[in-house]
């Protein structure tokens, strides 16, 4: 039986780490420190008498999302305080939004396979990321004893919270997987960083009681943890035992979920109004000012691309799936053939990208240059539309290219990506064809050095002829078309 | 000698002496939790201040008046601080106050019960007893730094014969002040004169980016306008209905109103049912314990005051109930657990929720009222210092409802001023002078004006 037949339903609440240059409510760098405790300040530590105030940052991100995800955005907004006990918590109360968030009602397309599939967006909330700990020994049923450190108290979180409308693992993780590209095409979130993406799923079968699965990180994760939390609740209904309202984690290295505790009651977190928060106005004019700052969105792109340059979906959605690269495309696109250019960066730029475990975005980064890879692209697919390059020669100049690297000495600019000096550190005379005149030379070299397999040849040896090859070959240090070599060698011996 | 003569370069300080003078005083009254001496120059001439125990001061212990703070040195200078060090004021440390400002006599302290200059056996005051008390018993000029949430300025000024200015909300910065409800929480100036409450807060006051809530608006200098004024202040009916105003505190007042009206003021009679005891004392109560009791959660012996071995501990929830059990008086308990209480789910709507309304009505009435008039007196507290055992018979509720004279215009964040008029029995009586948000130069010309202007 298929996960889709059963009645499940799944909402998710996401957790966004922002990438902000400083913490939600103080001036510490909002980044990894060498040591423990060192980007703290009175106010990410809850001193007596410290007061938070708002990075302005934040909300802006906060704005851009919502309406990015069709939600209503809310005029005036505030934060909360919600109060519990834990020891990463540095005031014991978290500061959150509650009452009214930033954004409510909104929705988002999902696409799993073919189908698509709309998915309701609940709410959308700022709130405050606690500190770490880390338990000694063990976990924190048995550890010796427990280290908290509070760089990360105080990052900056956005909240996006669901409506229970998945009904299987796969559509969560295509829900996640969209929503991070969407974020990465808001310059909100980059899958490369440090900031984690990590979300809290309620899952019931059958319109069973709701079980909480708390701390699923990434979007691999979710699909496994969503799995093993299903299986396990049929597993106990088709026992006859119910599957009881209760909190789990997601035990990342086990890929199973455990139970933190049985939920009789909602817990009480008393929420007032934090006083020390003024109250934000978001007016026409600042939600006017970011609309227009949302660029073209990954599903509006997948669907223009489709329409501009009939490509495969496949394709498209690859080009679609890094911003900067399907910036690059259609630049390219305006040259080139669109399914010579599409087919090189989605395959062959891919695989070297891939087999040196680089992003498309680090690469043109730690190059120096921002245009470096369509720079690359440009020299390849014009000497492959003049026949200049061969695939196997293409592929090689493509990796020595990312390989290797700028030569930060070397003035980066063309204008004739065909021009032979164009100087990008490599030399294109290695990479192309050799000419036909060229070739006339060194068959005539391997002709008169080798006056015995010419002598074998004219006795009715043929096979001589590919030793003459071998040695064009040789000569012209591999450029030379082996075929086009045999030809002018036979022209030569007859 | 006075501020003034200090301000204007006539006379100066003798730092040794005012040390001395501070020693020998606190031996007798317990008006200090730690004196010290730093020196400062600039306009203020090495003035003496001293704050409150709750106001944050870098390298000296700020225990708020808690046990669990005990020995706490901050890191950091409340925004107070800095300004009153950066104009030259000169510091000596912090005085006796009720635990996180939770009471209405200074009864509350951890650290001993301070006594009232006029007489040893009354109390101070509450909840900045202390720092009333320190400049009633010394004879010389120094800004004394309080801190209001629903009258803990007004009320030692009273009971010990000084002014006392309580700000508008937002006026003065509270960076650096140990909350005790956030919302309400003002930092004021205790003096002898009007003239020093004026100096004091335009020092202190004006925008702070590390308090959002503060206001950008403009700070006069109240000092240099203070000037002879007069006008139309207003007398809530409900106030001069109130039960359990001591006869001599209502004498003095219908005195105060007759000099008013001498020195050309016209003074009337208005209703403001809001301000009535049954209104504005329970939600000032349910919004200050609701704040209280999430402000007091960090409180848990994990990064700062007291500690324990954990090895004693089987979790964290362990650990924290011991220290909070142990730490925390009792009257802040019983906030901390009233103050939960009416933020739970299921009540929140009935208590948290209501009292927030309650209040934004308040604040209406009072705009209405300004419209009309300068300002509302009334007297600032319906008794004179009670003795400290009676004091300490009180019930917790019997005491709360000596609070409704102030806690209306503390709801509000209306700026008010108490000054004295008088004595009953032998101890002193103020007047409260309650003006329009950012109004402070209004109550203070007021104040100057009833008190004969230079001669104080
Ligand atoms: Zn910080």
């Amino acid at each position: 039986m298929s996960e889709e037949e059963t009645d499940v339903m799944i909402g998710l609440e996401t957790h966004i780490q922002l990438d902000t240059e400083t913490k939600l409510f103080c001036g510490c760098p909002n980044e990894e420190a060498e040591e423990p405790n060192t980007h703290v300040c009175p106010t990410c530590l809850g001193h007596p008498g410290s007061k938070p105030r708002l990075n302005k940052k934040v909300l802006e991100h906060a704005v851009k999302t919502s309406q990015a995800l069709q939600c209503d955005v809310n005029e005036e907004v505030f934060f909360s305080r919600k109060t519990y006990f834990y020891p990463d918590l540095s005031k014991d109360y978290q500061i959150t939004q509650y009452e009214v968030p930033v954004a409510e009602d909104g929705e988002v397309e999902i696409k799993v396979g073919d189908e698509k599939k709309d998915i309701g967006i609940t709410r959308l909330h700022i709130e405050e990321d606690p500190a770490k700990t880390r338990h000694k020994g063990g976990d924190i049923g048995n550890s010796d004893y427990t280290l908290v450190d509070y760089n990360r108290s105080g990052t900056p979180l956005l909240e996006i919270v669901t409506e229970p409308d998945f009904t299987s693992p796969k559509e969560a993780r295509a829900y996640l997987q969209q929503l991070a590209q969407m974020l990465e095409y808001l310059e909100i979130y980059y899958p490369e960083s440090n900031f984690a993406l990590k979300s809290d799923a309620n899952i019931s079968i059958d319109g069973g009681q709701r079980v909480e699965v708390k701390n699923i990180t990434g979007t691999a994760g979710i699909e496994k943890a969503l799995s093993y939390e299903i299986s396990r609740q049929k597993q106990l209904k088709k026992r006859g035992r119910e599957v009881s309202q209760q909190t789990r984690s997601y035990n990342q290295n086990q890929e199973i979920t455990e139970k933190l505790r049985e939920k009789e009651t909602e817990e009480d977190y008393g929420y007032i109004f934090d006083p020390d928060l003024t109250t934000q106005e978001l007016d026409e004019e600042f939600r006017e000012k970011l609309r227009a700052e949302i660029p073209e969105l990954p599903h509006e792109k997948f669907k223009r691309f489709k329409e501009e340059y009939g490509l495969k979906d496949k394709l498209v959605e690859a080009l679609v799936s890094v911003p900067e690269m399907a910036d690059d495309f259609e630049r390219l696109a305006e040259e080139f053939d669109t399914n010579l250019a599409a087919s090189w960066m989605v395959g062959e730029l891919k695989k070297v990208l891939n087999y040196n475990e680089v992003s498309y975005d680090e690469v043109n980064v730690e190059s120096g240059a921002p245009d470096f890879l369509y720079v690359g692209l440009r020299v390849v697919l014009s000497h492959l539309e003049a026949g200049e390059f061969n695939q196997r020669k293409a592929e090689k100049y493509l990796r020595d290219f990312v390989e290797q690297g700028l030569d930060p000495e070397k003035e980066f600019s063309i204008d004739d990506p065909k021009a032979d000096n164009i100087d990008l550190g490599l030399n294109l005379k290695d990479y192309k064809k050799s000419g036909d005149d060229e070739i006339t030379e060194f068959v005539k070299e391997a002709i008169d050095e080798n006056p015995d397999a010419v002598e074998d040849y004219n006795s009715g040896d043929e096979e001589a002829v590919n030793f003459l090859v071998g040695q064009v070959m040789s000569i012209s240090q591999g450029k030379a078309d082996p075929k086009t070599a045999r030809e002018k060698i036979l022209e030569e011996l007859e | 000698m006075n501020l003034r003569e200090v301000v204007e370069g006539e006379k100066q300080v003798d730092h040794e002496e005012f040390l001395s003078e501070l020693k020998e005083k606190n031996q007798e009254l317990n008006f200090m939790r730690e004196i010290t001496q730093e020196s400062n120059t600039g306009e203020l001439n090495g003035i003496p201040f001293i704050a409150k125990d709750a106001i944050c001061t870098e390298d000296t212990t700020t225990s708020a008046g808690s046990q669990i703070l005990e020995n706490y040195q901050p890191v950091f200078d409340a925004t107070v601080i800095e300004r009153l060090k950066e104009s030259g004021a000169s510091f000596y440390g912090k005085t006796q106050q009720d635990e996180f400002g939770f009471g209405t006599f200074s009864t509350n302290c951890a650290f001993g019960t301070p006594k009232n200059p006029h007489d040893k056996e009354r109390v101070v005051g509450g909840s900045s007893g202390g720092a009333g008390a320190v400049v009633a018993a010394m004879d010389k000029p120094l800004i004394s730094l309080g801190e209001s949430t629903g009258g803990s300025i007004t009320n030692p000024a009273a009971y010990n014969g000084v002014v006392g200015i309580t700000p508008t909300y937002g006026r003065v910065s509270r960076y650096g002040l140990v909350d005790y409800a956030n919302s309400l929480d003002k930092i004021g100036v205790l003096a002898r004169t009007v003239y020093g409450t004026a100096k004091g807060l335009e020092i202190i006051a004006g925008e702070d980016e590390n308090d959002q809530t503060t206001s950008s608006k403009e700070v006069p200098n109240y000092s240099e306008n203070l000037d002879e004024t007069e006008g139309r202040v207003a007398v809530p009916k409900q106030y001069l209905e109130l039960d359990g105003v001591e006869e001599g505190v209502m004498e003095n007042f219908q005195d105060s109103i007759d000099e008013l009206k001498q020195r050309g003021f016209e003074v009337e009679e208005v209703d403001m049912p809001l301000l009535s005891a049954d209104i504005a004392v329970p939600a000032y109560y349910v919004l200050a314990m609701s704040e209280a009791s999430t402000n007091l959660a960090k409180m848990s012996g994990m990064r700062y005051g007291m500690e324990k071995d954990p090895e004693d501990f089987e979790d964290f929830n362990e650990y924290f109930s011991e220290v909070r059990s142990e730490g925390f008086g009792e009257e802040a308990k019983r906030r901390i657990l009233l103050g939960t209480y009416t933020r739970q789910a299921g009540y929140r709507d009935q208590y948290y929720i209501k009292a927030a309304k309650v209040r934004t009505k308040i604040i209406n009435q009072y705009k209405e009222v300004f419209e009309e008039f300068d300002a509302v007196i009334s007297p600032s507290m319906p008794n004179i210092a009670p003795k400290i055992e009676e004091a300490e018979d009180m019930s917790p509720s019997e005491i709360y409802a000596m609070d409704t004279l102030t806690v209306g215009p503390n709801l509000a964040g209306m700026p008010m001023i108490s000054v004295p008029n008088g004595k009953s029995e032998g101890m002193p009586t103020g007047l409260h002078i309650v003006g329009d948000h950012f109004n402070e130069q209004k109550i203070l010309d007021i104040a100057y004006t009833y008190t004969g202007g230079d001669s104080q």
